[in-house]
């Protein structure tokens, strides 16, 4: 469980983060989503006491950070896979680690064998690493203390797929068992695959948060027929305002009510659906163009 | 069916690491983190050329006072010490600024910070760490120059005079705990490898070049730490030199380490 009320970190006038509010709530993955320099590493630092926040709190398991006992041991922590030594080998980073939180070494082999490094990775220096095997290497590393929260930045950034579906499996299967799981993102498809819950910040404010089908049916619905012209007028004499799309129209009702008028004035559909698919990347734009560098592009 | 058995359990087949018993609730102990930090002085190629350095030019500097100079001339076992000292002095801080400034240049405090948020826990740490290695150093210095003395003997038919005065030899440590201070101190203060070396060398050694102008004699007694540091090294130590030393240990030491210590615990940890 992660609590973050009003939390707001300043650099002079510009307010990186900006009176942040939101749970993450055991069993579930909460994926935070904005652009770049939307603040969520910012909001993240703050949350493992590294960033002292100018105002609001953040805890973590109705603790501050900083107030955990040996925090390793229950939050795993994931901020920057590149922010290693380079001269240490994988096995190194995870002994140093093991050795903090007081475990046994076997615990090291075991997280290697989860993360799917080799021994022969293991034994290469961290300077050799591609970005995906860092980003391996830095989940093991987060998993090692048996934790019952994640805090993860842009954990997929650097997998190939098939790392990207395993990451989505193991965190899924984290959630599962009860965990909080905490994931930055850019990337708004893996998000929309992986998370429960959405946090969407753009320029250090929340522009929208809550559960991801929720906050995807507000999306709507997206409609193409043989007949675009008669059903759009179907539709609008049903009191149902209707956007025109490039051979499509979209409506802010639910599939099965544009269904059934369809279906009343018989007209043949192609396709019918929740915008969702799409849904995500457009709510995120619209949610955050406003805020974001391309804003005027946009 | 397996398909359908596979949609309904996504993360089968992903194996989680296993749980372990207990919920940790006590702290980390400082004894874990001394060691940590103690691993991390030698777990780097950085780190252990450094050390190997010192050891290096430690022996030539044996070898040179072995090889030179007249076979009875000083080769007594006070001389290798002495000879000793001086490459000590020079990298025994520089360790003490990598093994804070690296938290930095290799971002490495990301992860060291989060694990002990307290991070004046981890500061201790890794002064102490510090100091332990340092004062190894200097033990495997005076065997090299048990060593020497033993092979002037054998070698160079010297006669050498084993006596070495309680005084050189306990001012040595502590002369040396006060250069590795420095060092820890510079790195948290400055947080930047370069930037901790160039003072760490420069600040000190700028007090000689002061005090050669005439009214600032009286601080370069006080301040220049190549002067202040020299009779302890020797171990004749009057009231006044202890008066010089702890006034500069007290601004190049003790300070920037409080400073530091506490720059330290506020400092905001980024990636970048």
């Amino acid at each position: 469980m992660i609590t973050v009320n009003q939390l707001t970190k300043r650099y002079g006038q510009h307010a990186a983060v900006d009176a942040v509010t939101f749970d993450a709530k055991p069993g579930r993955v909460t994926g935070f989503l904005g652009p770049n320099g939307a603040g969520k590493s910012t909001c993240m630092r703050m949350m493992c006491g590294l960033t002292p926040p100018t105002s609001g709190t953040a805890t973590i398991l109705g603790r501050s950070y900083a107030d955990l006992p040996n925090p390793g041991r229950h939050v795993g922590v994931l901020l920057d896979a590149q922010a290693q030594h380079a001269g240490r080998t994988g096995r190194e980073i995870l002994t140093l680690g093991a050795l903090t939180l007081g475990l046994p070494r076997t615990r090291v082999d075991e997280l290697l064998e989860v993360v799917g490094l080799t021994q022969v990775e293991a034994k290469r220096r961290l300077r050799d690493y591609s970005l995906g095997m860092r980003q391996r290497l830095g989940i093991a590393h987060a998993l090692l203390g048996d934790p019952q929260v994640l805090v993860l930045d842009e954990p997929a950034n650097g997998l190939d797929p098939a790392g990207i579906r395993w990451m989505r499996s193991l965190l899924r299967g984290f959630a599962d068992q009860g965990g909080t799981v905490l994931l930055s993102s850019h990337l708004l498809h893996e998000i929309q695959v992986i998370a429960d819950d959405l946090v969407v910040i753009g320029r250090g404010r929340i522009v929208a948060e809550g559960a991801k089908d929720d906050l995807l049916a507000a999306a709507g619905t997206t409609v193409r027929s043989t007949d675009n012209a008669r059903l759009a007028k179907a539709l609008q004499d049903n009191g149902i305002d209707v956007t025109q799309g490039f051979g499509s129209l979209s409506v802010q009702v639910t599939p099965e009510r544009v269904g059934r008028i369809a279906l009343e004035h018989q007209i043949v559909l192609t396709e019918l659906g929740s915008t969702s698919s799409t849904g995500l990347e457009e709510m995120f734009l619209q949610l955050t163009a406003a805020d974001a560098r391309e804003g005027a592009a946009a | 069916m397996s398909t359908i058995a596979s949609a309904a359990t996504p993360h089968a087949g992903t194996r989680l690491p296993s749980r372990l018993a207990e919920a940790a609730t006590t702290p980390i102990p400082f004894l874990r983190l001394l060691k940590v930090e103690l691993r991390k002085l030698v777990d780097t190629r950085a780190g252990r050329w450094l050390l190997i350095t010192i050891g290096a030019l430690t022996l030539v500097v044996i070898g040179i006072l072995l090889f030179t100079g007249k076979p009875n001339e000083g080769k007594g076992f006070g001389d290798f010490i002495a000879g000793t000292v001086g490459p000590q002095a020079v990298l025994l801080p520089i360790l003490g600024i990598l093994t804070v400034t690296s938290e930095w240049s290799q971002r490495t405090g990301l992860v060291t910070f989060t694990l002990e948020p307290r991070r004046l826990r981890v500061g201790l740490a890794k002064f102490l760490a510090a100091l332990l290695v340092g004062f190894a150093a200097i033990i495997v210095g005076v065997a090299f120059a048990a060593v020497g003395t033993g092979l002037g003997a054998l070698v160079r038919g010297s006669n050498p005079s084993w006596a070495l005065s309680a005084g050189a030899f306990f001012g040595m440590f502590l002369a040396q705990a006060v250069g590795i201070a420095m060092g820890v101190g510079f790195g948290m203060l400055l947080r930047n490898t370069p930037g901790a070396i160039v003072a760490y060398f420069f600040l000190p050694t700028l007090w000689s070049i002061v005090s050669s102008i005439s009214f600032m004699k009286t601080a370069g007694e006080w301040l220049d730490t190549n002067k202040t540091l020299a009779p302890v090294f020797d171990g004749s130590m009057s009231g006044e030199q202890w008066a010089h030393f702890l006034v500069s240990t007290l601004v190049w030491a003790v300070l920037p380490l409080a400073v530091g210590m506490w720059r330290m615990t506020r400092a905001e940890v980024k990636s970048a």
